[in-house]
């Protein structure tokens, strides 16, 4: 499952923002379904304004800082792998200069 | 006359800019730093000491350290006159003439206890912690700017005495200058039409407050973005940075807003400006712009405290912190909704309800990060092999007191519940429950947790448990009865409350403003406990001479500052010597 380019694990760390995301989605439908104090074009329209924006920076957020998250786990998974083979010294330096700075020990 | 100013005017233009060239030309800026070798760039061997002695070193540094403890001081004096204004506050209501004061220097000291606890106590206390520990944290040599961090705190001082103004010059100007008497929301058409100049005083302060926070933020921003060592990434970064990094965003935008409201308030009241007035902008956009700013500073003060909570509970739980992630990504969602949900301070106001309604959705899903933390710190504890020090005390007491007043919160959230408890003691009570049973309770955990840290030494372990629960005592009393008050109909910020028996049970009404003055003073038994424990263990209490006071490495949990604090004790050099090598290992070992 790789919904957005997100791993299952961090997925699921992600649902923990889901829930503030579905109750504002829903409160939107709801009063769009019920508008119970009628709609004006001002203020409905500030009322969605609100609710959507709140919507939208909290995705992008979450989506933003998942992604830095993941990336950060991936860099530090290559270097412990790295470091786990018994590779010759030489080899292991190449490493490092191609694209992984910083040392290569299990910390 | 207009030709005079202008005069000065350019006089000082030519005097600062003077200044400025000569500050240019001061080439050896950082001669005082001695290069690897012992000497310095000019040749010159100098004899170096770490710091200067005295309080030139409290005047002059930029050691993140000493800037942290020279906030925590602030912070705690500023505490202390709180807490001071907060009992007299609660001595005042005993009977419902009023015990103690008039209405103005009720309205004075209840002005600037809010003010004095949320800008001088909250938002310092957690620039101590970060200043001291978030370059430990995540291997910095300090923060970004040494500087501006020095700056940031040195525009407090002046900020706390224009804050209080009104106190020290009402007895010289024969009350020509009184303290505010605004309450710390300020709303306008009252601050504008109060006449008195210590508003005027106490909203320069302010401001200056807000600078500081400002530049504080800036710089740990800066601190964690670029100043992380090699091996901490944002996969592993501490939940405390994390904190403190959706903080600093935060004062970032809001701070700057409050600031702009304060100018214009500031005009209003002098240069008959009508930002506020009736035929300007209205009364409302003061709310607006004020609650703008306010919600998120609600946050701005509690995200830390709950990163403090976070990184404190599993040390003591002997399990790591359950969900962590689940906790990072919720103080970056409360970070976000935190600008969503202002206008819940404004639902009697008369606003479009198709506004308020909108502004419940995101203040009830923004209780959801929120709870998810809660359930975290209760899982992490769960099954764990709890060792209750007194900062898992206040830990657990924070946790506690978390759930009430976050459940009285999300009552508060709903329009209608809101519309018959807005402006009374429950929402007194509420708030009460978070700034003192959360946001006080962390910050007493981070200075129990770290006191071996900061001071060299350990705390009375019996009066630190005395302080806990004394204040865990202390607080549930008067912010329970305040929630009590609140569901009879007591209107808050009253100097008096002699109103007819048949509007609402005025004894029972006493009674519980009885209960709340009784937990009060149990409160403040229990702060004179925690000073006098912080004072004479700083200056006579048992050395700590082991790195690892909390027993932490057993469970794998030896964060980067107590190891930090374990290389400073090794290699700090004993004058004369060590005589045995073994002293320094056989360290008191506390699990208790």
């Amino acid at each position: 499952m790789a919904l957005f380019g997100f791993e299952k694990d961090t997925l699921l760390d992600l649902t923990v923002n889901v829930i503030p995301l579905g109750i504002i989605l829903f409160f939107i439908a709801a009063f769009a379904v019920v508008p119970a104090f009628g709609t004006d074009p001002v203020f409905s329209g500030l009322q969605f304004a609100l609710m959507i924006s709140m919507f939208l920076l909290l995705a992008v957020l979450t989506y933003y800082a998942g992604r830095a998250i993941e990336n950060a786990e991936h860099a530090q998974e290559s270097l412990e792998e790295a470091s786990a083979v018994n590779e010759p010294e030489d080899e292991v330096a190449e490493f490092e200069d191609e694209d992984a700075p910083g040392e290569l020990e299990d910390e | 006359m207009a030709a005079g100013d202008l005069v000065l005017t350019g006089l000082m233009a030519v005097l600062l800019v003077g200044i400025a060239a000569l500050l240019t030309r001061i080439e050896n800026w950082r001669s005082y730093t001695p290069l690897a070798g012992g000497g310095t760039a000019t040749g010159e061997t100098v004899i170096h000491r770490e710091k200067p002695a005295g309080i030139v070193r409290w005047l002059t540094t930029v050691d993140h350290k000493d800037i942290g403890i020279l906030y925590g001081v602030y912070a705690v004096i500023a505490f202390a006159v709180g807490g001071i204004m907060a009992m007299l506050i609660r001595l005042q209501l005993v009977t419902p003439g009023g015990a103690l004061l008039g209405a103005n220097a009720y309205n004075s000291i209840l002005t600037s206890h809010g003010i004095t606890m949320l800008f001088l106590f909250g938002t310092p206390i957690i620039a101590a912690f970060a200043n001291y520990f978030i370059p430990l944290l995540i291997g910095a040599d300090d923060m970004a700017f040494p500087r501006i961090n020095a700056i940031a705190f040195w525009l407090l001082p002046p900020a706390a005495l224009l804050i209080w103004a009104g106190f020290f010059l009402a007895p010289v100007t024969e009350n020509m200058i009184e303290p505010a008497q605004t309450a710390w929301t300020m709303y306008t058409p009252l601050s504008v039409e109060q006449t008195n100049p210590g508003v005027d005083l106490m909203l320069l302060g302010l401001h200056l407050s807000g600078v500081a926070a400002t530049m504080g933020a800036i710089n740990f921003i800066a601190t964690i973005f670029t100043e992380r060592d090699d091996d901490v990434s944002w996969a592993n970064l501490d939940i405390f940075s994390w904190t403190i990094l959706t903080q600093s965003a935060l004062i970032l935008f809001a701070f700057p807003l409050l600031g702009s409201a304060i100018v214009m308030l500031l005009l209003d009241r002098n240069l008959a400006t009508t930002f506020f007035a009736v035929e300007g902008g209205g009364p409302l956009l003061w709310q607006h712009l004020f609650w703008f700013f306010g919600h998120p500073e609600v946050y701005i003060l509690v995200l830390p405290p709950m990163g403090l909570v976070s990184l404190i509970l599993p040390k003591f739980a002997g399990r790591k912190l359950f969900g962590f992630k689940f906790v990072v990504y919720s103080t970056l969602a409360i970070g976000v909704l935190s600008f969503g949900v202002w206008a819940h301070h404004m639902f009697s106001t008369g606003m479009d309800p198709r506004l308020r309604a909108s502004f419940m959705a995101v203040s009830l899903a923004i209780a959801i990060p929120s709870a998810v933390k809660t359930f975290n710190w209760i899982t992490t504890m769960w099954n764990g092999r709890l060792r209750l020090t007194t900062p898992m005390l206040f830990c657990i007491g924070f946790i506690s007191n978390f759930i009430i007043g976050g459940v009285t919160g999300v009552f508060l959230a709903a329009i209608p519940v809101d519309l018959i408890l807005h402006d009374t003691y429950y929402v007194v009570g509420h708030f009460h429950y978070i700034v003192m049973g959360a946001i006080g309770f962390a910050a007493f955990a981070g200075i129990y947790y770290w006191f071996p840290v900061f001071t060299g030494r350990m705390y009375q372990r019996t009066l630190g448990k005395a302080h806990f629960w004394l204040s865990m005592v202390g607080t549930n009393l008067t912010f329970f009865a305040m929630l009590a008050l609140g569901y009879l109909g007591m209107p808050r910020r009253y100097a008096t409350y002699q109103f007819d028996g048949a509007i609402a049970p005025l004894a029972q009404v006493e009674t519980y403003h009885l209960l709340a003055t009784a937990g009060a003073l149990i409160l403040f038994v229990g702060q004179l406990i925690f000073v006098w424990n912080v004072v004479q263990s700083w200056l006579e209490g048992p050395k700590v001479e082991d790195g690892d006071p909390w027993n932490l490495e057993r469970d794998g949990m030896l964060d980067r500052e107590f190891q930090w604090f374990d290389r400073k004790l090794e290699t700090t050099v004993t004058d004369g010597g060590e005589e045995e090598e073994q002293s320094a290992l056989t360290g008191a070992r506390s699990d208790d």
